[in-house]
Order: structure tokens, then C-alpha cells, then sequence
């Protein structure tokens, strides 16, 4: 793999998209990362020697998608409606949320997760508790009564988000309302103290599910996935940051695996592996001064 | 080489008037000795690594391994391989590539002229899991083959054009002979112009194993114990000069 001219990098030749090579310094490929440990930790003289090549790209695509699921910090983002049936279907490379927001009024507003259950699955039952079977000895389900009852804002919620911005604003702290809504002569629960649509992530079923108050408002989620590109071999990369990384990562996993590999050299390439990950991770943190400063410029602020 | 060959192994048969030994009966044994040591350099290179390994071997005029490394490149051959079906594609073979393979180096997979990676083999009683693997199954990058018979398979399906796939092999030497034209006083004259005439592929330093080799199969041929006793000391004392 040669490197890429200038014009290439700026304008892919002009050939569309025009931005395909635009950060691409930044990785390295999944093919280069293969061919490399074949070339120079393969090999008669090496540790590591008479294993397939499947076995490596494994290895390989494994410590990748370890390093996508808390190291890389490479956070995709999906902004969608979300309609009255209350549902966002979760990306097709979806792996785990880091945050739900409400995108409203040209505002980013996070949302935060329901602790209570929002949707459920509900058998048919007879009169006298039975179970009803369809043709094939499986229980008839239906629509449940909380999922109607979310649908249709009926639900109630222990959250604020029932609540209108006037209700909250010109309430009696001495009323009812202000006790079974916003809080108890005791305090505020924080826990719930959110006027936001809230979400729950049904994981099984492949979406979200939230609050009627999220019908036809845009939501945005930012989501990590395991970088395997859809299956496409040739899109996937690493972070140069993380190279030296994932040949420790093969190495280990393969000598680690190996039958009658010394003891010593499984630990010796194991310690290589975590102290290159923690390497890596302190590299990509980017602890700017300059972050710093602008965080520490509020350090002697006065609260009036 | 051939000729000098065929003189020291008939001055040493006909020292002690032990018999005649016929051009056909030294080309076929030439054959034969000549396998022997090319399938012996295979052994050798990998007794190499192993001492290289050990630290018994050094660098310079002093690695032997890389001697080992360049006889057997002299067999090398790259060559498309004749596709039979889709994605099988014959083995390199006297009657496809013109040479039978001693060993498949690289099976090299190209979709339209461009290259896309090298096949990786795999055994048949892996090759159902391996396709079914989410994360290692073959693919443009990492094609694999499997070998049936004197086919080979190559994954995934999408490589199954004419000139989609290539291999670097290792090939067998060819066949020496010793051609001969004019009977002069009763004894065959070498005449190398001769159409079939074929030398020794092996290098000029393995023109003694050769000698021991032939006079082995000479003296079992003509039943003269010493003729093979000789041929065998000859190799066992060169084997240990190695």
C-alpha cells in the first residue's frame, strides 16, 4: 500500500465522494495491519510461527472491535423522527448507546433513560387465566396494556415530563401537584427530576422505546459500533495510535491459545499488550493544556 | 553435467568389468537420483531454519539456508491456472501449465486484471466453518482455496473468471537424458543437440550425489553388492561433510 499524493488526499482525483481520503492518515487498514504481522512477527524465526492467516485477521478484527467498544472513542451519531409509534430502530451496526438526545427548537437537550419498564409483551389470556395457542403450540400474544398506554399518553411517569414549562413555573410549592410532581417537601428526587421525554432500550427487540412526549420530535443518537464496516474487509482501520497495539493483541492472543508455549512468554507478550493499550489510550485522551485552561478559566469564577 | 555424470558412474561400474550400464537404463536412473536429491533440498532447507534457530548457523558466505533457498527457486514457476469450473480451477499440471507442480507456494486471486489478495489453503474438513465464520469468512481481501483431487476451489465464489486466479508452484525437475547419436566402436556418442536431450536441474555440486545415487540403483540393476555398497558409502560421506 503506497501512500497517496496531495491531490489524491485533498480531491480523490476527482473521482466522487471527493472526501473519501480526508483524515485516512490517521489509520491504518485492517489489510496493512494482516500483511504486516505476517511479515515481521510470522515466521520461522519468530514466536509466532505455522499459524493460518485466518487466525490473524481473526485476532486482528477482534482487538479492533475491543478497541471500538471503549478505547477509540469514535462516537457515531443517527438523527431520525420519531413518529407516534414511539420507536427508533437501532443502526444496523449498532453496538452500545452513549447518549439520546432531543434535537428541538435548534436545542440539544440529553434525555435520560427510564428506570421503569416501557414496554412489554402480553400473552392472550381466557377468562380463567389460561393461555391461548396458535397452530404451531405457541402462545397467542398481543399488544400490552403499558404499551397502549405509553402510545397513547396515558402513562404516567414518575419523571417531570408531564409537566408543562407553566405548570413547573407557577405552581404553589404548598399544592399537591407540587408534591406528586416535582418534589416533596423532602427535596427534589434527582433521580427523576428531568422534564425531557425519557427512553428505555428494548436490546432484544432493536430500538427504543419512549415517552408519548417524544411523538414527532427529532432524536439524535450517538452510538459506539465494533468498526467492522458492515463486513467490508477494505473499510476497515485503526488508529496508527492503536498499531503496535493490535500486533500485541494478535501475538498475545495466538501464543496465549498455543499449545506448549512457555508460561514466561505468554505473560511477557500479555504485560506488552496492556501496557501498549494503556500507551495508546493516554495518547488518544489528547490532554491539551489549552483544554485545561479553558476549563480552569471558570476555577475563580464568583456565583452571585 | 549429464555427460561427465554418466562417465564417472561408468568408469567406477567398469573398473572391476562389473557389467554395462545402457543409456536407457542410466536416463532412467538419473531420473530417479535426481528426484531423490531435489526432494532431499526440501528436508535440508527446513534442517537449516531449524539450526539457524538454534543459533547454528550464521550469515554471510555462512548461510547455507539461503543456498537451500535459491536452488529451489530455480523450480519456481508462476502461471494462471485453467479454470474447469467457475471457481475451480485446475492444479498446474503437464497438460495446463505445462510443468507438474511439487508444491503450491501462493495461490494469487485478481478480479478484472487487478490483484486482490493471495488465496489462503485450507483444509476441506475446515473450509464449511471457515465460510460460515462471521468474522473470518473468505472474502476479496482474504480469498481461500480448498484442493480436491487435482482441482482446486477457490472462496469466495465471486473469483471465477479465466484469468482470476494464478499460482506460484514449485515444479518438478525435468526428466534428464542422455542423448546419444552415432554408435562409434560399439559405444553410444553423447550429442547434446538432440532435440530430447535434457541436462541434470540440479547444481554442479550435486554432481557426486548424483554418481553415489546412480551407482546405487546401477549396483542393485547388475546385482553387484559392492557397486551399491560403494554408491552408498560415497553418499553417506558427503551427507556428512553437509
Amino acid at each position: 500500500m503506497a501512500y497517496i499524493d496531495q491531490k489524491k488526499y485533498y480531491t480523490n482525483d476527482a473521482v466522487a465522494p471527493k472526501d473519501l481520503n480526508w483524515g485516512s492518515y490517521q489509520y491504518v487498514s485492517l489489510a496493512d495491519i494482516v500483511n504486516n504481522f505476517l511479515l515481521m512477527y510470522d515466521g520461522n524465526h519468530s514466536l509466532v510461527n505455522n499459524e493460518k492467516r485466518y487466525k490473524i485477521l481473526f485476532h486482528a478484527k477482534r482487538g479492533i472491535q475491543e478497541l471500538n467498544y471503549d478505547a477509540f472513542k469514535e462516537i457515531k451519531s443517527l438523527q431520525l423522527t420519531v413518529y407516534s409509534d414511539l420507536r427508533f430502530v437501532l443502526p444496523s451496526d449498532y453496538v452500545n448507546w452513549v447518549r439520546v438526545s432531543l434535537f428541538k427548537n435548534n436545542t440539544i437537550r440529553p434525555l435520560v433513560e427510564n428506570i421503569q419498564v416501557q414496554s412489554a409483551l402480553s400473552y392472550v389470556q381466557t377468562a380463567t387465566a389460561d393461555f391461548t395457542y396458535n397452530a404451531d403450540d405457541n402462545v397467542n400474544t398481543q399488544v400490552s396494556s403499558l404499551d397502549t398506554s405509553r402510545t397513547d399518553g396515558s402513562l404516567n411517569s414518575i419523571y417531570l415530563n408531564q409537566v408543562t414549562l407553566s405548570d413547573a413555573e407557577n405552581q404553589s410549592f404548598d399544592n399537591n401537584f407540587y408534591d406528586t410532581n416535582i418534589g416533596a417537601r423532602y427535596g427534589l428526587n434527582t433521580e427523576t427530576a428531568n422534564m425531557n421525554p425519557t427512553f428505555t432500550i428494548d436490546k432484544k427487540a432493536g430500538v427504543i422505546n419512549f415517552n408519548s412526549t417524544m411523538a414527532n420530535e427529532q432524536c439524535i443518537l450517538e452510538y459506539i459500533s465494533d468498526g467492522m464496516e458492515g463486513g467490508d474487509d477494505s473499510l476497515i482501520t485503526v488508529n496508527k495510535l492503536f498499531e503496535d497495539y493490535v500486533y500485541a493483541y494478535i501475538k498475545y492472543s495466538i501464543l496465549n491459545s498455543k499449545f506448549g508455549v512457555q508460561e514466561y512468554i505468554v505473560n511477557r507478550a500479555k504485560k506488552d499488550k496492556t501496557a501498549l493499550l494503556r500507551n495508546a489510550k493516554i495518547r488518544l485522551s489528547n490532554i491539551h493544556p489549552g483544554r485545561l485552561l479553558m476549563n480552569m478559566r471558570g476555577e475563580n469564577k464568583w456565583i452571585k | 553435467m549429464i555427460n561427465s555424470v554418466r562417465n564417472t558412474v561408468l568408469a567406477i561400474i567398469n573398473k572391476n568389468n562389473y557389467g554395462y550400464l545402457s543409456p536407457n537404463d542410466f536416463n532412467l536412473f538419473a531420473k530417479q537420483a535426481q528426484l531423490d536429491l531435489f526432494d532431499e533440498y526440501f528436508f535440508q532447507y527446513n534442517q537449516q531454519i531449524n539450526e539457524e534457530n538454534a543459533r547454528l548457523s550464521g550469515t554471510g558466505y555462512a548461510d547455507l539456508k539461503k543456498g537451500y533457498e535459491e536452488v529451489i527457486d530455480t523450480f519456481s514457476v508462476t502461471s494462471n491456472l485453467t479454470q474447469s469450473a467457475a471457481n475451480i480451477y485446475f492444479l498446474p499440471s503437464d497438460a495446463t501449465t505445462g510443468s507438474d507442480y511439487y508444491l503450491i507456494n501462493e495461490i494469487r486471486c485478481s478480479t478484472g486484471g487487478v490483484y486482490k489478495g493471495i488465496a489462503e489453503t485450507v483444509s476441506n474438513s475446515k473450509i464449511t466453518l471457515l465460510n460460515n465464520s462471521l468474522l473470518t469468512a473468505p472474502s476479496i481481501v482474504y480469498p481461500a482455496y480448498t484442493q480436491e483431487a487435482d482441482k482446486v476451489t477457490i472462496y469466495p465464489v465471486s473469483f471465477n473468471g479465466a484469468n482470476d486466479v494464478a499460482s506460484q508452484y514449485i515444479r518438478y525437475p525435468k526428466d534428464p537424458k542422455w542423448t546419444f547419436t552415432t554408435i562409434l566402436n560399439g559405444d553410444p556418442l553423447f550429442d547434446q543437440s538432440q532435440s530430447d536431450y535434457q541436462d541434470f536441474e540440479l547444481p554442479i555440486d550435486d554432481g557426486n550425489d548424483l554418481v553415489s545415487k546412480i551407482l546405487q540403483y546401477a549396483g542393485i540393476s547388475i546385482r553387484e553388492g559392492d557397486v551399491f555398497k560403494f554408491g552408498q558409502v560415497e553418499e553417506q560421506m558427503q551427507n556428512k561433510e553437509q
